[in-house]
C-alpha cells in the first residue's frame, strides 16, 4: 500500500541532493491495461509469435505477450514491442491478443511516459549479471551442447523451468547420470577475464545443484565438482558441505585445463590433474560452468545519472564503516550491486539501506504513508457454515502432480462446501481479488485454501477475508504442495488421493471453526538493545537517529567490545577512530541510554510490550520497551594446540593486532612469520567456518610484507575463504610473496621447539614434501566463539543453533528477526563476520524493529489458550507451559472459595502443551481446539464424526 | 616422496624464481600460482619424469632451486603455452622454462638441440641442418625444374631467390630441402596462384631457431640478426616465417 511499483521502467536521470531528490523514470508502454488484465494468459496462448525466453536463458520460448515466470509482481501481462507482430509490422496484422482478451485490456495505443519524483533517499539495487564464460574458448561453451551455465542449469533443474524439473543432456535429450561442476569460471580470474574478486555464491549453488541433481536422477547418478577452494564462509554451510559429501557427491581439488565434447558430440571429455598430479581423463554425461556475478551492464550509466562512484570492477562504492551508503549522501546500496554476496547478507543490506534512507528522512516519517482499514466485521453469529474451497496450481508446482481439477470437483461433494475452483496461483493479486468477489456473491462464510503451507500465505488470505467484513480466522489452509506434490513427485495418483484427504480434513475442521478476537497492544516506542559492541551501538543508533528512545546495555564496564582489538578491516580502514566517534555520538545521544556493567535479568510481555529488570551497579531498574536487538557477540577463542600459551611467539588473531599496532618496530624486525588457519574451526567440536579469519590472515600478512618486504611470511590453510572483494587481498599477498600451503585435517601442521628455534612442519599436497618451516612468529587463527547467551535464551525464550550462535527467523529472508515476534539479532552473536557485515545487520535490525516501532498498536495472533467452565484448578498445566503463561487464581464461588487457572495471552504462544495436559477440557487452545482436531481425525480416516 | 624437508623460514635465500621475476614483465605473475593445476592439466609434458608444470612453480616458489635447475623436465616441456593459456593468473611458465635452460652449462644441455644450433651459426642460411648456401640455392632450383617439366598447369612456377624488393620474404623449414624438398612445392604453388610478389634469400631462410630453444641468447639474437639483415637487404616489406 505503501509501495508504488514502477515496472518497465528505466531511471533517465537524478538531480538534487540526500533529502530532496528529483529522479526521472522513463515508463516503458506495457500494451496491457493493468487495471483490466486479470492474468488469465489468453492474450500469450493466442499470441502467434514465438520468441527466446530470455528468463530461462533462451533454454525455451514464450510469446511476444508474455510474463517472465509465474509468481511475476505485478502478476500482469506485457507485450514485447521488439517481437510483437502487429507493433513491428503495424495496421492490419495480426492482432489476436486484442481480439481474445476477455477484459480489453490490450492497448496498443500505449505510449512511453517520462516520470518524475520527488524522493527524499534513494536506494540502488540493480543487481548483477552473470559472466558470460564465452571467452574462454577452451571451455567449449556456445560449441559443446552439453557444457552450460550455473544458471542454466539452475532453469533447468527448476521444476517451473523449461524442463519442468526432468534433467535432459541438451546433446541428445536423455538423462544424464554424471556431471561435472566447474567452479571459479569468471571469477578468482584475471587472465581474459578481469573478475580478480571472488563471486562468493558459487560454491554453494554448485553444491545445492549437485545435491538437488542426486534427487532428480534415478538411481543418483554421479556428481562431481572441481574446485580450488570450497568457500562455506556463510552460517552453516560447513555442515552442508558435510551433508555433500556424506552424500556422495564427488569433491575434486582440480581444474580442468580443457573440455572437449564427447564422442559424437555427446557429453563432454576433460583431462585433470589431481593435487598429487595424478592425470584422470574422464568423460561426463554433461559440464556446468560455475559462472560468476558481476556488475550490471549499466553499472556505469547509473553511476553517471546518479553520481555516484563505482569500484574498478564497476561495482559501487561504499564504506566499511557506512557499508550501504554511496559516495553520494542520500543515495543507498543494496545487494550485489556492491559485490557479489549470497542472499541472506543481500537481504540484510537491503534493510540496512532502508535503516539509512529511512533514517534521513525522520523529519517527514508518516506524513505520506497511508494506513490499511477494514469494513466492521459482520456478525455471523447463526449461521451454518459456508464453505468455499479454493485450489491452487501453483503454476505447475501442483498441478503437475495433483489432479487439481478432480481434487476440485471433489471438494464439491463435501459436506457444508457450496463452493469449489482451481486458480494457477491462488495467491495472485488477481485469484484474491475473484475470490473477494466469490465469496460476497456465493454469501461463503469459511475458506479452505488448499495451496501451500500457512507458515507463509496464511496472512494473505486473512487479509482477503478481512477486506471483506469477515474475521480473519476463518480460513483453513491445507498444504498440498509442500506436504503432497513436493514429496510425492513419482506418484501421481496417490498423490491426488492423498491432497482429498487433506482437503476432507481442511473442510471438516473448517465446519468447526469460529471468529477469534485479535488482541490490541499498545506499541511502546523504545528499544532495548543488549550489547555495547559495535554491533549494538550502531543499532541503536540508527535507532535513535530515528527518533525512539533507546536503552543500550552492556555486560562489560566499557562499550566497544571486540573493536577495541582491531586495528583496520580488511580494506585498510582505522577502526580506532571510528570506534571513538561512535561511542561519543551513542552517549551524548540524546534518545540513547548507556548502561555499562549491566544486565538484563528478566522479560515478560511481547512483541511491541516488552517489561524487563535490568541490573546495573547493583542497582535494578525496570524499563518497558517494543523491541529488543540482541548483539550479544562472540570471543575469540583460545587456542589448545600449537604451543599456544607455552612459546611466547605463538598468538592469537586479535593478539597480533594489538602486537602490530602496540609494537610495531618489534614485527617490522622478524625474520619470518607462519599463519595457521582453523585453529579450533571445521573440526568435529565446532563444525563451522569462522568466516572471517582468512582475510584476517591475509590482512595481516600483508602488513607485515609491507613493513619488511623481504620478510618470509606463510599462511597455512585448509581452503582460502577470502570472499567476494576480499580476494583481491589474497591476490595481493601472494603478489609481495606470502606463500600460502594447504593442509589437511588428517594432516595437520607439527610445531615444536627445537632449542630456541620454533619450526612449524607441514607438508605440501602439490609435491608432496615436508616443508620446515623457522619462523620469528606464530599467529593462530583462533576459532570465533560466540558468547554465552544462556540467561538470555531462558529470558526472551529464543534459540541458538547447535554452535550457540543466536538463530534468525529464517536464514535466508529474515536474517536478523529472531522466530519470536519483536527480538532481532545482528552481529557476531548470530555468526562470525568482519566489522562491515556486522554494521550492515546492526542498520538492517533497526530497520526491521522500527517496523514495529513506527506503529501505535499491534495485533497479537488470537491463536491463544482460553480457560473453559471445566476448570477446577487442578494446576497441571501450570508446569506444562514452556512459557509461564499461566496462573492459577482463586475465586468465591457460591460462597466457598474455588480455583482455577488463567493464561496471559500476551505470554502465550498458543502451543497447545496445556491443551494436551488438560484431562478434563479445562482449557483449549483457539484455532486448534480438541473438537475441531478430532473432527479432522475423523476426516483423515474417513470416519463419520 | 623425497625425504629430504626443504627448509624455509629464516634461512631462505635468494631464489632463482625471484631472479626470474624480476627479468619479467610483472614478474611473469609467478608469484601468484593458486595451485590449482589447470597448467598440469593441459600441459602435453605432464607425468613424464613424475614432473609437472605446477609441481615445477611450486618447487620454485618453494626456493627448491637445486631441484628445478638440475631437472631434465626444463627439456621436455615445450613452452607451447597451453600452460599460460588457460592459467586464472597468465602465470608465464613457459619463461620460468626458458630461464632454467638459459641456466644450464652448454655442455649439459641436449646435444641434438645444441647441434642443431652449432649447425645454424655456421652458415648465414641460418638452416640448422647445416644447409649452405650454394646447396640451398641448387635444390631449389632443381626442384622447381622438375615441377615445370613435370606438372601440367605450373610451367611457369616461380621460386625466386634473392629477388630484391619482393613484397614477401619466405622461410623454409630446413629439413624440407635436406630431406623432402618436395614438400616445399605446395606451398609455392598457393602462393603462385594467389598472386603473391614474394622471395626466398639465400641467406637467412631457415625458418627455425634451436638456439632460443636452447635458450642461448646471444645464439639466438645472431640468428636473428641474420634474418632481419637478409630481409632488409632485400628490401622486402614483410617476412613470412612458416614456423
Amino acid at each position: 500500500m505503501n509501495i508504488e511499483l514502477l515496472t518497465l521502467s528505466e531511471v533517465v536521470d537524478v538531480n538534487g541532493q540526500a533529502g530532496n531528490f528529483t529522479v526521472t523514470v522513463r515508463k516503458n508502454p506495457r500494451y496491457i491495461d493493468m487495471d483490466k488484465c486479470i492474468a488469465c494468459g489468453i492474450c500469450a496462448e493466442k499470441c502467434p509469435k514465438l520468441v527466446k525466453d530470455d528468463y530461462n536463458l533462451g533454454l525455451s520460448r514464450r510469446k511476444a505477450a508474455y510474463i517472465q515466470y509465474g509468481q511475476t509482481i505485478p502478476l500482469k501481462y506485457a507485450i514485447d514491442p521488439e517481437t510483437c507482430i502487429f507493433i513491428q509490422k503495424g495496421k492490419g496484422k495480426c492482432l489476436a491478443c486484442e481480439k481474445f482478451c476477455p477484459t480489453g485490456a490490450i492497448n496498443f495505443k500505449d505510449r512511453e511516459q517520462i516520470v518524475t519524483l520527488n524522493v527524499g533517499s534513494v536506494i540502488l539495487s540493480p543487481g548483477h549479471k552473470p559472466f558470460d564464460p564465452s571467452v574462454f574458448d577452451f571451455y567449449g561453451y556456445g560449441r559443446i551442447p552439453d557444457v552450460v551455465t550455473g544458471m542454466e542449469y539452475e532453469r533447468m533443474l527448476s521444476p517451473g523451468g523449461p524442463l519442468h524439473g526432468h534433467l535432459e543432456q541438451p546433446s541428445n535429450g536423455k538423462t544424464p547420470q554424471n556431471i561435472a561442476w566447474l567452479q571459479c569460471v569468471g571469477s578468482r580470474n584475471t587472465n581474459k577475464s578481469d573478475n580478480g574478486y571472488c563471486s562468493s555464491v558459487c560454491c554453494m549453488y554448485a553444491m545445492k545443484q549437485a545435491l538437488i541433481t542426486e534427487t532428480h536422477i534415478p538411481g543418483g547418478g554421479r556428481q562431481t565438482i572441481f574446485f580450488m577452494d570450497m568457500r562455506c564462509h556463510g552460517k552453516e554451510f560447513e555442515l552442508y558441505y558435510n551433508y555433500a559429501k556424506d552424500k556422495n557427491i564427488q569433491f575434486m581439488r582440480a581444474r580442468p585445463h580443457t573440455i572437449e565434447a564427447g564422442p559424437g558430440g555427446v557429453g563432454v571429455k576433460m583431462l585433470y590433474s589431481t593435487e598429487d598430479g595424478r592425470k584422470v581423463e574422464e568423460q561426463f554425461d554433461m559440464a556446468v560452468l560455475s559462472i560468476g556475478l558481476e556488475a550490471p551492464r549499466d553499472a556505469l550509466d547509473l553511476a553517471e545519472k546518479t553520481g555516484i562512484r563505482l569500484t574498478p570492477y564497476r561495482f559501487a562504492e561504499t564504506g566499511d564503516f557506512n557499508p550501504v551508503a554511496s559516495s553520494k549522501a542520500g543515495i543507498y546500496i543494496g545487494g550485489s550491486f556492491m559485490g557479489p554476496m549470497n542472499i541472506p547478507s543481500a537481504v540484510a543490506h537491503a534493510s540496512s539501506a532502508a535503516a539509512c534512507a529511512a533514517a534521513d528522512l525522520v523529519s517527514a516519517r508518516g506524513t505520506l504513508t497511508r494506513k490499511k482499514t477494514y469494513p466492521p466485521e459482520a456478525d455471523l453469529a447463526g449461521q451454518a457454515p459456508k464453505i468455499g474451497v479454493f485450489v491452487c496450481s501453483c503454476g505447475i508446482n501442483i498441478a503437475q502432480h495433483v489432479d487439481v481439477t478432480a481434487l476440485t470437483e471433489y471438494a464439491k461433494t463435501l459436506p457444508f462446501v457450496a463452493y469449489a475452483e482451481n486458480s494457477l496461483f491462488s495467491c495472485s493479486t488477481d485469484a484474491q481479488g475473484m475470490m473477494g468477489k466469490i465469496v460476497k456473491e456465493k454469501g461463503l462464510n469459511r475458506v479452505v485454501i488448499a495451496a501451500c503451507s500457512p507458515r507463509t500465505h496464511e496472512p494473505l488470505f486473512q487479509d482477503t477475508l478481512k477486506e471483506l467484513g469477515i474475521n480473519g480466522y476463518l480460513v483453513e489452509m491445507a498444504n498440498i504442495r509442500n506436504q503432497n506434490s513436493w514429496v510425492h513427485q513419482k506418484q501421481p495418483e496417490k498423490a491426488t488421493q492423498k491432497a482429498k484427504d487433506q482437503v476432507r480434513m481442511a473442510v471438516a475442521k473448517a465446519g468447526r471453526i469460529f471468529p477469534l478476537a485479535q488482541m490490541e497492544v499498545p506499541v511502546v516506542p523504545r528499544a532495548m538493545v543488549i550489547g555495547g559492541g559495535v554491533t549494538g551501538m550502531t543499532a541503536a543508533l540508527k535507532l535513535g537517529d530515528q527518533g525512539y528512545d533507546t536503552v543500550l546495555i552492556e555486560k562489560s564496564d566499557r562499550l566497544g567490545g571486540n573493536a577495541w582489538q582491531l586495528r583496520t578491516t580488511a580494506r585498510g580502514e582505522p577502526v580506532r577512530p571510528m570506534l571513538e566517534a561512535l561511542i561519543a555520538k551513542v552517549k551524548g545521544h540524546r534518545r540513547i541510554e548507556v548502561l555499562t556493567t549491566a544486565r538484563i535479568t528478566s522479560a515478560t510481555g511481547s512483541v511491541g510490550n516488552f517489561t524487563s529488570d535490568v541490573e546495573a551497579d547493583g542497582e535494578v531498574r525496570t524499563f518497558s520497551y517494543g523491541i529488543a536487538v540482541l548483539a550479544t557477540g562472540a570471543a575469540e577463542s583460545v587456542p589448545v594446540e600449537y604451543l599456544y600459551g607455552q612459546d611466547d611467539r605463538v598468538v592469537t588473531h586479535l593478539q597480533f593486532d594489538r602486537l602490530i599496532a602496540d609494537d610495531p618496530d618489534r614485527t617490522a624486525s622478524l625474520a619470518s612469520a607462519v599463519f595457521i588457519q582453523c585453529v579450533g574451526s571445521r573440526d568435529e567440536n565446532r563444525p563451522y567456518c569462522s568466516r572471517l579469519c582468512c582475510t584476517h590472515s591475509v590482512k595481516a600478512a600483508v602488513d607485515l610484507k609491507t613493513q619488511k618486504p623481504d620478510m618470509a611470511v606463510f599462511v597455512l590453510y585448509r581452503d582460502m575463504r577470502t570472499y567476494g572483494l576480499n580476494e583481491d587481498l589474497y591476490k595481493k599477498a601472494r603478489e609481495m610473496g606470502v606463500l600460502f600451503i594447504r593442509y589437511d585435517l588428517e594432516n595437520k601442521p607439527q610445531v615444536s621447539r627445537d632449542g630456541d628455534r620454533l619450526v612449524v612442519r607441514v607438508t605440501d599436497p602439490v609435491i608432496n614434501r615436508k616443508i620446515a618451516i623457522d619462523t620469528d612468529l606464530l599467529v593462530l587463527a583462533a576459532a570465533v566463539v560466540p558468547n554465552d547467551v544462556a540467561d538470555l535464551v531462558s529470558i526472551y525464550r529464543c534459540a541458538t543453533n547447535q554452535d550457540g550462535f543466536l538463530n534468525e527467523a529464517h536464514p535466508k529472508l529474515r536474517p536478523v528477526d529472531m522466530a519470536a515476534d519483536g527480538l532481532f539479532v545482528a552481529g557476531i552473536g548470530g555468526f562470525p563476520k568482519p566489522l562491515e557485515e556486522s554494521i550492515s545487520q546492526a542498520q538492517a535490525a533497526a530497520s526491521r524493529a522500527s517496523v514495529i516501532l513506527s506503529r501505535d498498536v499491534m495485533y497479537l495472533d488470537a491463536i491463544k489458550s482460553h480457560v473453559t467452565e471445566h476448570c477446577d484448578g487442578c494446576a497441571v498445566c501450570l508446569d506444562a507451559c514452556p512459557y509461564q503463561a499461566i496462573s492459577i487464581i482463586a475465586y468465591a464461588e457460591n460462597g466457598r472459595t474455588a480455583k482455577k487457572v488463567e493464561t496471559d495471552k500476551a505470554l502465550c504462544k498458543g502451543c497447545g502443551i496445556c491443551q494436551a495436559a488438560c484431562p478434563k477440557g479445562g482449557i483449549l487452545v483457539h484455532g486448534f481446539t480438541i473438537d475441531q482436531l478430532q473432527a479432522q481425525v475423523y476426516a483423515a480416516l474417513d470416519l463419520p464424526n | 616422496m623425497r625425504a629430504e624437508e626443504i627448509r624455509l623460514g629464516k634461512t631462505r635465500k635468494s631464489l632463482f624464481k625471484d631472479h626470474v621475476m624480476s627479468i619479467l614483465p610483472d614478474g611473469g605473475n609467478l608469484n601468484l600460482c593458486l595451485t590449482c593445476g589447470a597448467c598440469a592439466s593441459g600441459c602435453p609434458a605432464s607425468g613424464i619424469g613424475d614432473m609437472d608444470p605446477r609441481r615445477f612453480l611450486r618447487l620454485a616458489a618453494m626456493g627448491a632451486d637445486d631441484e628445478i635447475l638440475s631437472s631434465d623436465w626444463a627439456w621436455w616441456c615445450t613452452m607451447c603455452q597451453r600452460c599460460i593459456y588457460a592459467c586464472p593468473m597468465k602465470i608465464d611458465i613457459p619463461q620460468l622454462i626458458f630461464n632454467v635452460r638459459a641456466s644450464r652449462p652448454r655442455e649439459q644441455r641436449p646435444k641434438g638441440i645444441v647441434a642443431s644450433c652449432d649447425a645454424a651459426l655456421k652458415h648465414d642460411t641460418c638452416s640448422a641442418m647445416g644447409v649452405s648456401e650454394e646447396d640451398w640455392r641448387f635444390v631449389v632450383e632443381d626442384v622447381l625444374d622438375e615441377v615445370r617439366a613435370g606438372q601440367a598447369g605450373f610451367e611457369k612456377l616461380q621460386a625466386p631467390v634473392d629477388k630484391v624488393g619482393a613484397e614477401l620474404f619466405l622461410n623454409q623449414n630446413s629439413r624440407e630441402p635436406v630431406t623432402e624438398p618436395e614438400e616445399m612445392v605446395p606451398l609455392w604453388k598457393i602462393l603462385n596462384l594467389a598472386g603473391a610478389d614474394w622471395t626466398y634469400g639465400s641467406k637467412g631462410w631457415a625458418a627455425e631457431n634451436y638456439c632460443m630453444f636452447m635458450a642461448d641468447d646471444a645464439s639466438w639474437e645472431h640468428i636473428i640478426r641474420t634474418k632481419v639483415k637478409a630481409v632488409e637487404d632485400l628490401r622486402c616489406k614483410a617476412w613470412l616465417n612458416t614456423e
